[in-house]
C-alpha cells in the first residue's frame, strides 16, 4: 500500500486528503502544518503545489469543470445541438458531476461566499468557463441564434457567467427531490438568456426608431 | 357575483379568456407588490384571493362541458373543486418542450444511459405534447416505440395552485374548511397520481391485461424496465385521433363499431373491474388502421367503492326512482340529501335529482341509443343552466366520489356524441360484486 501510493503524484494526494478530510470532518484542515504532517508530507511540499486550502478549492472546482466539459463535448450529439443546447447540456453535466461530491461541494462554496465578491472557488474555473462561452457565442452570431449588437455583443458572456454562477447557488440551496427544481431553474434560464441574446421585437423597435429620427430630420432640414 | 353576458364558445374565444385571467393574475402581483411597497404589513392573503375571484370568474364563464356536469348534478359545492380539476388539470401545465439537453439528463438520471446508448434510434425532437410532458419516438431491436417523458416539477405547481385558490373557495361557497377538503383532496390525489409514470405503467399493464374480453379495443406494450418516474415507455401505435378519423369521413357502421368500443370499455370497467379510466378525453384514444379503437392514457384512474356502486347503479339502472321513500333512502347514502334537511327540503331535493338523473341516464333506458342528435346533449346543457341559477342547489351535496364519476360519463357521452354512434347501451350492465 505504502508503496503505491507513493507512486499518486503528490498533486493528487493532496487533493484527496484535502476532500477526505472534510467530509469526514465536515471542516477545513486546522492549518496546512497539521495538514501535511497527517498525509506525512513537508510543509513546503503542500506549497509547492497550493498556496492556501482556498486555492485547493478552486483547483478541485476547476478539475471538476475541466472533466465536465471533456465529457460534454465527447457526446455524439453535442456537435449538432445548438449553442443554447450547447450551454444547457454543460450546466445540466456540471450539475450532474457535482453531485458526485454533494458534500464537498456545498461546504467549499458556502466556505468561500464572499459578499458580492465571486467565491474563490470559482477563481480558477472562470477562466475556462470564459472559453467555453466565448466558443459558444461565437457560434451562435455564425448561425444567426444570436444576434451581434454593438457594445452588448462583448457583455454577453458575463450573461452566461452570472447565469453559471446563479445556477450553482440554486443547487447549493435546492431542497427539491433529485433536485428537480435546479433542473428546472436551468432549463427556464438558460432559455429566457438566449431568447435575449436573440433577435427581439426591441431590436427592431430600436432599428425603426433610428430610421425615424433620421428621416424626420432630413424632412425637417429640407423644407 | 358579475353578471355574464355571453358565453365563450369557440376555442379561441375560450384560451383567450384564460390569457386574460393569466393578464388579471399577474395584475393581481403588479398591485400586491406596489402596495407592499407603500406598506409592508400587506398580506398575500388579498393577493390570493384577487387571484381567486379572477380565476373563479373566468372558469364560469366558460362553461366547458366538465363544468356542465357538475351544475347538472348540482352539487353546486362539487362544482368549485371541479372547476379546479378543470383549470388546474394537467393540460393547463403545457410548458415549453424540453430542451434536447433535459432529456438526455433526465434518462441519464433514471437509467445511467443517455437515450442514445438506451435504443437503436431516438428522436430528440418530441413528435407531440402529451398533458405533463411530451412523447419522443423511438426504435429498440426493430420495434418502434413511444416515450413519454415528464416536465420536471409538475407535481409541486399541483399542490401550490391548489393552494393558491383554496382560501377563497371557502368564501365563496360559504363551505367550512372540512367539507371542502373532501372535494379539494379528492382533486389533489387524482392529479397528483396522474404524475406518478411509475403507478401509471403498473395500471396500464393490469387494464389492458384486464380489458382483454372487451372487443375492437386494442392498447400499447408497456416497457416497465425502460420506465421509471418521470419516463415511459410503450410501443408505437400508428393511427388517427378522433378529429382526424372524423375528417376521413367514416360510414355510420365504422363509427357505431369505434362507439361501441368505447362504450365497452368504459361500462366493463366500471362494472367488471370497479375501476374506470376516468379522463375521457379525445386525446387519450386513437382509431387504427385495422379500425380498432386505442386507448394510449391510464393516467387518471378512478375506483369506484362498493359503497357508491351499489346505491348509485341501483338508481340510474333499475326501477328504484318509482319508490320514493327508497330513492330517498339511496339519496341520503350518496349525501345528496342531508342529515338535517328539513322536509320540505327532502322533497324538493327528491323531485330535483330524480329529474336529472332521469335525464342523465336515458341512454340507459333505451336497448339502443343514438348520440347522434343534437337535442339530447342541449337537453343536458340547458339542465345544467337551469339548475346552475337555482339557489338551493349552493350547498354541499353528493359525496366526493360523484366528481371523477361525472367527468368520466360526460367525457364518454361527450366523445360519442362527436363520433354520432348508435350504441346498445346494454353490453355490460350492473350487477353485483361477484366474489
Amino acid at each position: 500500500m505504502a508503496a503505491k501510493s507513493t507512486q499518486i503524484p503528490l498533486k493528487e494526494k493532496i487533493l484527496q486528503a484535502y476532500m477526505d478530510y472534510i467530509l469526514s470532518n465536515g471542516t477545513n484542515p486546522p492549518s496546512v502544518y497539521v495538514f501535511s504532517k497527517s498525509i506525512s508530507i513537508k510543509e513546503s511540499e503542500f506549497y509547492q503545489e497550493f498556496s492556501s486550502f482556498e486555492s485547493l478549492d478552486g483547483e478541485i472546482w476547476n478539475s471538476e469543470f475541466e472533466e465536465t466539459l471533456v465529457s460534454v463535448k465527447s457526446q455524439e450529439v453535442y456537435d449538432g445541438y445548438s449553442a443554447r443546447e450547447k450551454t444547457l447540456s454543460l450546466y445540466f453535466a456540471f450539475i450532474a458531476k457535482l453531485l458526485q461530491n454533494r458534500s464537498f461541494a456545498v461546504y467549499s462554496y458556502r466556505k468561500s461566499l464572499n459578499g458580492l465578491r465571486t467565491p474563490a472557488v470559482f477563481h480558477k474555473l472562470k477562466m475556462k468557463f470564459n472559453e467555453f462561452s466565448d466558443e459558444v457565442i461565437l457560434e451562435g452570431l455564425d448561425t444567426g441564434e444570436i444576434i451581434d449588437r454593438r457594445f452588448i455583443t462583448d457583455r454577453y458572456k458575463d450573461g452566461l457567467w452570472v447565469q453559471f454562477k446563479f445556477v450553482v447557488d440554486f443547487w447549493v440551496k435546492d431542497k427539491s427531490n433529485g433536485f428537480e427544481k435546479t433542473d428546472e431553474a436551468i432549463e427556464k434560464g438558460v432559455n429566457l438568456t438566449f431568447d435575449l441574446f436573440a433577435r427581439s421585437p426591441l431590436d427592431s423597435l430600436l432599428d425603426y426608431g433610428k430610421f425615424l429620427s433620421r428621416n424626420a430630420n432630413f424632412q425637417f432640414s429640407s423644407k | 357575483m358579475k353578471e355574464q353576458n355571453s358565453i365563450p364558445t369557440s376555442k379561441v374565444e375560450r384560451s383567450a379568456k384564460f390569457v386574460t385571467t393569466g393578464i388579471k393574475v399577474g395584475g393581481n402581483y403588479i398591485k400586491h407588490y406596489s402596495k407592499k411597497l407603500f406598506n409592508p404589513a400587506q398580506t398575500r392573503d388579498e393577493l390570493n384571493e384577487n387571484n381567486a375571484t379572477d380565476i373563479y370568474n373566468s372558469l364560469s364563464e366558460l362553461k366547458g362541458s366538465a363544468l356542465k356536469i357538475a351544475q347538472m348534478l348540482s352539487m353546486d359545492k362539487g362544482i368549485l373543486p371541479k372547476a379546479y380539476a378543470d383549470k388546474f388539470s394537467l393540460s393547463q401545465y403545457n410548458a415549453p418542450p424540453l430542451s434536447g439537453p433535459l432529456i438526455v439528463k433526465t434518462f441519464s438520471n433514471y437509467f445511467g444511459k443517455t437515450p442514445f446508448e438506451l435504443f437503436d434510434k431516438f428522436e430528440i425532437k418530441s413528435t407531440n405534447a402529451a398533458s405533463i410532458g411530451q412523447v419522443h419516438k423511438a426504435e429498440l431491436n426493430g420495434k418502434k416505440l413511444a416515450i413519454k417523458i415528464q416536465y420536471p416539477g409538475v407535481g409541486d405547481s399541483i399542490s401550490s395552485d391548489l393552494k393558491l385558490v383554496k382560501p377563497f373557495a371557502f368564501r365563496l361557497l360559504g363551505m367550512s374548511e372540512k367539507e371542502l377538503d373532501i372535494y379539494m383532496k379528492e382533486v389533489e390525489q387524482k392529479m397528483l397520481e396522474e404524475t406518478d409514470y411509475e403507478l401509471e405503467v403498473k395500471r396500464s399493464i393490469e387494464f389492458s391485461e384486464a380489458c382483454k374480453p372487451v372487443q375492437n379495443l386494442v392498447f400499447p406494450e408497456y416497457f416497465p424496465k425502460l420506465s421509471g418516474k418521470r419516463i415511459i415507455t410503450m410501443s408505437w401505435l400508428e393511427g388517427l385521433h378522433l378529429k382526424e378519423f372524423l375528417a376521413t369521413n367514416p360510414s355510420q357502421k365504422l363509427r357505431n363499431k369505434i362507439g361501441q368500443a368505447l362504450w365497452d370499455f368504459y361500462h366493463f370497467q366500471m362494472h367488471e373491474l370497479r375501476a374506470v379510466h376516468a379522463d375521457p378525453h379525445p386525446g387519450n384514444f386513437m382509431i387504427t388502421p385495422a379500425e380498432q379503437l386505442a386507448v394510449i392514457d391510464f393516467g387518471c384512474i378512478k375506483e369506484i367503492p362498493e359503497d357508491f356502486y351499489e346505491p348509485y347503479f341501483a338508481l340510474t339502472s333499475t326501477d328504484v326512482l318509482k319508490d320514493k321513500t327508497e330513492t330517498i333512502k339511496l339519496f341520503r347514502e350518496l349525501g345528496m340529501i342531508l342529515p338535517n334537511d328539513s322536509e320540505q327540503q327532502i322533497n324538493f331535493y327528491h323531485k330535483n335529482y330524480k329529474e336529472m338523473i332521469e335525464l342523465f341516464s336515458r341512454p340507459y333506458s333505451e336497448q339502443v341509443f343514438n348520440f347522434a342528435g343534437e337535442n339530447y346533449i342541449n337537453n343536458l346543457f340547458a339542465y345544467g343552466e337551469q339548475v346552475a341559477n337555482t339557489p338551493e342547489f349552493k350547498q354541499a351535496r353528493g359525496v366526493k366520489h360523484f366528481i371523477y364519476i361525472n367527468r368520466t360519463n360526460f367525457g364518454l357521452y361527450n366523445l360519442l356524441h362527436d363520433l354520432g354512434a348508435v350504441i346498445n347501451t346494454q353490453s355490460y350492465t350492473s350487477h353485483p360484486l361477484t366474489v
